[in-house]
């Protein structure tokens, strides 16, 4: 699938896009880390999905403004992100957690809250608010070298949102984030997409990412292989067979009426009354299979998609 | 909640980012123990030249007698301690000044070789650079706050205690030596460049002069090698090489083997010697061995060296090295 297609179903007009990343590609000698990714994101939780070395990290970076493509083009509220004008209104929580290790948690985000040209009691003022926000109210005066993972990416977390960007780039949110902290950070991620402002993430914790948002960028080898909503990245693969489980009272009959639609790949007749089918082109087989039901009246009891996840989607792209 | 609105940031408030980078860069160094042993140090030397110059002031006004005897030698007490402060150079004068200044920098290169990774290694090695790249800085911000993280060390130790040691000697003598300074309508001469004096006293032109000198050399190179080698023990062992090896070379080829006098110029430490000197109206006269490059020929090569870092460093710290 060309990556040119991809991006027309991301695309926003330019008033409304927030990040616009344009035929982007990026070479680290002689290695592809991105190759020609489209990609245009609004207000809203966008999840960067993808497994390890697929670009996810370096397309976080462009876009961040921490690396310059080499061909295309990364707008941020058009501006190159590049500029400091566009940095005061990014926020990004990258990937490596190591800091200044003598430093409190604190100190930390107070200070980098400064570079944003507050004075040093505005500065300490938001410290203090997002530190809140975060969770590290009271426990941050610590030293950072004595900090847990989870306590780092809060802290992490605090300094990017200090302040208050329009778009927020987290490279891994929730690594080393205890279930009570992934809750916290979902709400706060939700409210602050509520409130416009653009969230992309990325995350190898899929069941989070399905539970935080339901628009994924999908990454492999480099490139951008799907954007949209999960069912619409579904579609876009049509050569990944979909999976249905159908329940019915007469399964047979069923098996052999499928074979009528022809982007069926495979049918299997399970006990308890369950038809097991796989197909290509899903839009197509499942507006079929509605038709195929309504017209020899089968009595459906249960109809769902076994493989329409983001983790099904991860190995399929993987896999090719 | 945080209201999510564009953050504008004022242009005059944009360049008061450099403060916070220079004063977490002076705590993180501030931390390391060593650093206070070195900092004790030079405030040894310090009180050294206060008390030394405090105490020969004090004798001098207490000596009743018109002569003292020493052993089987008769001699005018007045005289003695006027011979003494001459010869310890602990009289006011320019040498006074630069052997402080010159005294203290050795501290202050020790000082800086060990803050170095501190200061700048670390946010390359460990990735703290990500952080501040990812805010609204541009790269000069990055450099001079570094830079001014340093400029402050050097001159806590240097500039700022040397003109505590100036005004000392002023209160100690008498008013005229402000007065006199002040009046040196003259010129002050920076190799063959003469720069003619309206007003300013021309010892605190010397030893501001001597001060920038230093900051801007010193906090040019640390930023440089730390950048380029990241890690204490490295950045240790080129400066090393830099202020005391070549000074050996230095030395050989000039004074061992009698080659021309320009091949001290690969001392970089007797270059800015001999640049701060002049700045405070000394000459090659002054120096162990008179055998010395021009100060102009010093301050080229100099600025060169400096001109090369700087060139290296904005090289270096692009985005693309927060990844590298």
């Amino acid at each position: 699938m060309a990556s040119a297609d991809i991006a027309d179903l991301a695309t926003l007009a330019d008033g409304e896009a927030i990040l616009r990343i344009l035929r982007v590609s990026k070479w680290y000698g002689g290695v592809l880390g991105v190759n020609d990714v489209s990609l245009a994101l609004g207000p809203g939780i966008t999840a960067l999905v993808g497994a390890n070395g697929a670009g996810k990290s370096t397309l976080m970076r462009l876009a961040a403004g921490q690396l310059r493509a080499d061909l295309g083009e990364v707008r941020v509220c058009g501006i190159s992100p590049l500029r400091p004008r566009a940095k005061a209104i990014i926020g990004f929580m990258p990937d490596g957690d190591r800091f200044y290790e003598d430093m409190s948690g604190h100190t930390f985000v107070a200070t980098l809250a400064g570079l944003h040209g507050y004075s040093s009691a505005e500065a300490e003022r938001r410290t203090r608010q997002v530190l809140e926000q975060v969770g590290m109210a009271g426990r941050s005066e610590r030293p950072l070298r004595n900090y847990s993972k989870g306590m780092r990416q809060r802290i992490k977390l605090a300094q990017a949102i200090v302040h208050e960007p329009s778009l927020l780039i987290l490279d891994e949110p929730f690594a080393g984030i205890d279930p009570v902290g992934r809750q916290q950070f979902m709400r706060l991620f939700r409210g602050l997409a509520a409130q416009g402002c653009c969230l992309l993430v990325s995350s190898h914790e899929l069941d989070e990412v399905e539970k935080l948002t339901n628009r994924i960028a999908l990454m492999a080898h480099g490139k951008l292989v799907g954007a949209g909503t999960l069912t619409d990245v579904r579609d876009l693969l049509d050569q990944h067979p979909l999976t249905v489980q159908i329940t019915v009272r007469e399964p047979r009959r069923l098996a052999a009426l499928l074979w009528r639609i022809s982007d069926v790949r495979g049918v299997e007749v399970r006990d308890e009354g369950e038809v097991i089918v796989r197909a290509l082109a899903p839009r197509r087989f499942l507006q079929g299979l509605g038709a195929l039901i309504l017209e020899e009246r089968i009595d459906v009891e249960r109809l769902r998609t076994l493989d329409d996840s983001a983790e099904a989607l991860l190995r399929y792209v993987q896999r090719t | 909640m945080l209201q999510y609105a564009p953050l504008t940031v004022a242009d005059g408030r944009r360049h008061s980012v450099i403060w916070p980078i220079a004063m977490a860069a002076v705590a993180l160094s501030m931390r390391r123990r060593l650093s206070w042993i070195l900092y004790g140090l030079s405030l040894l030397v310090f009180l050294m030249f206060f008390f030394g110059q405090y105490l020969l002031s004090w004798a001098q006004g207490q000596t009743a007698e018109t002569t003292i005897r020493i052993g089987f030698i008769r001699t005018d007490p007045t005289r003695l301690i006027g011979v003494l402060r001459d010869a310890l150079h602990m009289n006011g004068g320019a040498q006074t000044y630069r052997n402080f200044v010159t005294l203290q920098g050795s501290m202050v290169v020790i000082v800086l070789a060990l803050a170095g990774s501190v200061l700048i290694g670390n946010d390359f090695r460990c990735g703290s650079l990500a952080f501040y790249l990812a805010k609204p800085l541009a790269r000069w911000h990055y450099l001079a706050g570094k830079g001014l993280a340093v400029a402050l060390m050097v001159n806590l130790m240097t500039t700022l205690p040397a003109l505590v040691l100036f005004v000392q000697y002023g209160f100690l003598d008498s008013w005229e030596y402000f007065v006199r300074d002040g009046q040196r309508l003259g010129a002050v001469s920076i190799g063959s460049v003469r720069i003619p004096l309206q007003g300013p006293n021309p010892l605190l032109f010397g030893i501001v002069g001597y001060g920038a000198l230093l900051t801007v050399c010193l906090s040019i190179m640390l930023l440089a090698t730390s950048c380029w080698l990241r890690k204490t023990v490295p950045l240790i062992m080129v400066w090393t090489t830099v202020f005391f090896f070549f000074r050996l070379v230095a030395v050989a080829l000039v004074d061992g083997l009698q080659y021309d006098a320009r091949w001290r110029l690969l001392d970089l430490w007797n270059d800015m010697t001999l640049v701060g000197g002049t700045c405070l109206g000394l000459g090659s006269e002054s120096f162990r061995s008179s055998r010395q490059p021009a100060a102009a020929e010093a301050l080229v090569v100099l600025s060169m060296v400096c001109v090369a870092c700087l060139i290296y460093l904005s090289r270096q710290i692009r985005a693309v090295e927060v990844v590298g």
